[in-house]
């Protein structure tokens, strides 16, 4: 098989690629933040008048609460009545395992055609 | 640029200026434990809060099952594909470029993020401290960010050797650190405060039921994630076929049990509430857990020891995030500009250099959890791959064609429970950071067609096959 | 204004002084190596020499 000669990239050539890159893993973090679709969405669910045992704590966990800096229970009940919100919808499993397997499936299937060439390269055509 | 096709003779050793082999076995301990022994003093805590403590007990181990797993996989490979780069330069051989181009972002992002988040957390940890000693209306923490990347980015620039020795020294100093604090804590020596019974009750036991234990799995893995990272030491150990396996499985060892030892001292000293909140309970949590038992030398001693190791982590991670960087651009897989090495110190500076003002905006911009979950996710996509990369490698390269200075028993049981624990490890992610997941992988999509599309062209292609194997079975 | 505040400029110094003794030597270098030089580094080099693999079918093209 011809020796393939890749094409010799130029310098403003070498720092778009760089640019290309980092817009798009910037963007991958901040863009779901900036649409404020970022999950862990822990929200406290109010309970009213909040007492230590309303809130479920024993004697042991009250002293600790304590300890750590919150004297009653008003003062620590955002912190623990937060929750995740852990209800799905199938549809977006679904969506999500297509995705993820998709994107291993396209991914090795391409790399596969890129190895051939390499191996045919490298070691001679069968 | 002229250099770019410029093609050096394979037998001019002499001419070419490489890494330098200089590191020893525990080094590879250091690196490896050094980058993850950080998720002990913060982060694991987030999956207390996903599934309540037990969760995140059981999340620690199959967690810990799961690295095993990982270990034993890339000893085996790595002892025989000994290059920077890592598993980049094994899914280049092994899979093809595509898969190794993602693999080398997952490194890259991996490593980055978690670097990020330790910066994070030690301008936390400096905050905290001014506060105990009566500083007023709270601290700017920008520059203790900042100084923590650049001073690691400058021992990095400087040479491999002391990097590592100081990453030796202060991560053993941590791990010292969290062994103190149980045997402070615990029946067995100490006093005995621990109210894992009380603290565990009720309420308190599963308060998402059965489904947290798997959602907890997301951050469980926070208690090893980067351990993989020995294998960016290959170029610069003096004996890689034997360092590798030693110090990562050594590495493994002592993470499992200073996982447990945190587990144990955080949850039997923290309601789950307060404990499982990151960001706003207990951001280093065993350093709350020191506060709570009110004697200041424990409070001295891991706030050293949660500096160090946030430290030692961010030291690490420069260290494996540039050279990944560097081995891509040695291969032209990104501007081959950055394929440099230092005349002097034989470091890859232009991926460290790179690197920083990356790791920066991430710092100073972005929330821990998120960071982290970025980073956990770049791990994870890469914990899917080694399986793949396994079974693979036996595939095109029985036992018995090429000699490998490592063989994990089992073959095939460890590459299959590393695939079910990933897909585990999916869906607890999907639970709560669904949007994150789809952002994160519409990005590696996105690059993966610009890279077979357009990158691609400017490989040479025989050029990336390096190691003295014979021809792959079935190509 | 208290000690913290002097710390807080500190770290801001010396950030700015580790930047500038990379940037500095970063410059150093690039301009008194060439490319080609730096750029050498070639991956799998010591294993050619130091490893020998027995390989059967197929021969390296280089």
């Amino acid at each position: 098989m011809a020796r393939y000669i890749p094409p010799v990239q130029s310098k403003l050539g070498q720092v778009i690629d760089v640019i290309v890159l980092v817009v798009l893993s910037v963007g991958a973090l901040f863009v779901p933040l900036w649409l404020g679709l970022a999950g862990s969405a822990k929200l406290p669910v109010p309970v009213e008048n909040p007492t230590w045992e309303s809130l479920g704590q024993n004697p042991v966990m009250v002293a600790q609460w304590n300890k750590l800096g919150f004297p009653d229970a008003a003062s620590a009940h955002d912190m623990i009545t937060a929750r995740y919100d852990y209800s799905f919808s199938w549809i977006s499993l679904a969506v999500m395992v297509i995705v993820i397997v998709g994107y291993f499936v396209m991914m090795i299937r391409f790399s596969d055609i890129e190895y051939r060439e390499v191996i045919a390269e490298k070691f001679g055509e069968k | 640029m002229a250099h770019s096709d410029m093609d050096v003779d394979h037998t001019a050793h002499g001419q070419s200026m490489g890494l330098l082999r200089v590191l020893g076995p525990a080094h590879v301990w250091a690196l490896g434990v050094g980058i993850v022994l950080v998720g002990e003093y913060m982060g694991w805590n987030f999956a207390v809060g996903k599934g309540g403590a037990y969760a995140a007990l059981i999340a620690c181990w199959f967690a810990g099952v799961l690295y095993s797993c990982v270990a034993m996989i890339d000893s085996e490979v790595t002892s025989t594909v000994a290059a920077a780069g890592g598993q980049y330069t094994q899914a280049k051989h092994i899979i093809g470029p595509l898969m190794a181009f993602n693999v080398g972002l997952y490194l890259v992002f991996a490593y980055t993020m978690l670097e990020a988040g330790n910066a994070i957390t030690l301008g936390f940890l400096v905050d905290t401290v001014a506060g105990m000693t009566g500083h007023e209306g709270g601290l700017d923490q920008r520059p203790f960010i900042v100084l923590a990347i650049m001073f690691l980015a400058w021992l990095n620039y400087r040479g491999v050797l002391a990097t590592l020795t100081f990453n030796l020294v202060i991560t053993a100093i941590a791990f010292v650190a969290i062994i103190t604090i149980f045997l402070a804590t615990s029946p067995l020596l100490g006093a005995g405060e621990m109210l894992h019974k009380d603290l565990m009750s009720g309420q308190a036991s599963l308060p998402y039921g059965w489904l947290g234990i798997l959602a907890a799995m997301h951050f469980g893995l926070w208690y090893y994630l980067g351990i993989e990272g020995t294998t960016q030491a290959a170029e610069e150990v003096r004996s890689p076929a034997r360092s590798l396996p030693f110090g990562t499985l050594a590495g493994i060892m002592t993470l499992l049990i200073a996982a447990t030892l945190t587990w144990y001292v955080c949850a039997g000293l923290m309601p789950w509430e307060y404990l499982g909140d990151g960001v706003n309970g207990a951001v280093a949590p065993l350093f709350s857990a020191a506060q709570i038992t009110g004697s200041s030398a424990l409070v001295w001693l891991l706030g050293i020891g949660t500096l160090f190791a946030t430290l030692a982590s961010a030291n690490g991670c420069i260290n494996d995030a540039s050279r990944a960087w560097f081995s891509m651009g040695r291969d032209h897989y990104l501007p081959a500009w950055f394929g440099a090495v230092h005349p002097v110190y034989r470091t890859p500076y232009r991926a460290i250099i790179f690197l920083v003002p990356i790791a920066l905006i991430f710092a100073l911009g972005a929330p821990l959890d998120q960071v982290i979950t970025f980073s956990i996710l770049s791990g994870l996509l890469g914990y899917t791959f080694m399986p793949i990369n396994m079974i693979m490698f036996r595939k095109k390269w029985p036992l018995d064609t090429i000699k490998r200075g490592y063989e994990h028993p089992l073959h095939p049981l460890p590459a299959i429970s590393l695939m079910a624990l990933c897909s585990v490890t999916y869906f607890a992610v999907f639970l709560g950071y669904g949007t994150q997941l789809i952002a994160m992988i519409g990005f590696y999509i996105v690059v993966s067609l610009w890279f077979h599309f357009w990158r691609y062209r400017f490989v040479k292609r025989a050029d990336q096959f390096t190691m003295p194997w014979p021809r792959p079975r079935g190509y | 204004m208290d000690t913290w505040n002097y710390i807080e400029y500190g770290a801001w110094g010396l950030s700015a002084l580790f930047g500038l003794l990379i940037v500095i030597d970063w410059i150093k270098i690039d301009t008194t190596y060439s490319e080609e030089m730096l750029t050498s580094s070639r991956e799998g080099v010591l294993e050619a020499m130091t490893e020998k693999h027995k390989l059967e079918g197929g021969d390296g093209t280089f």
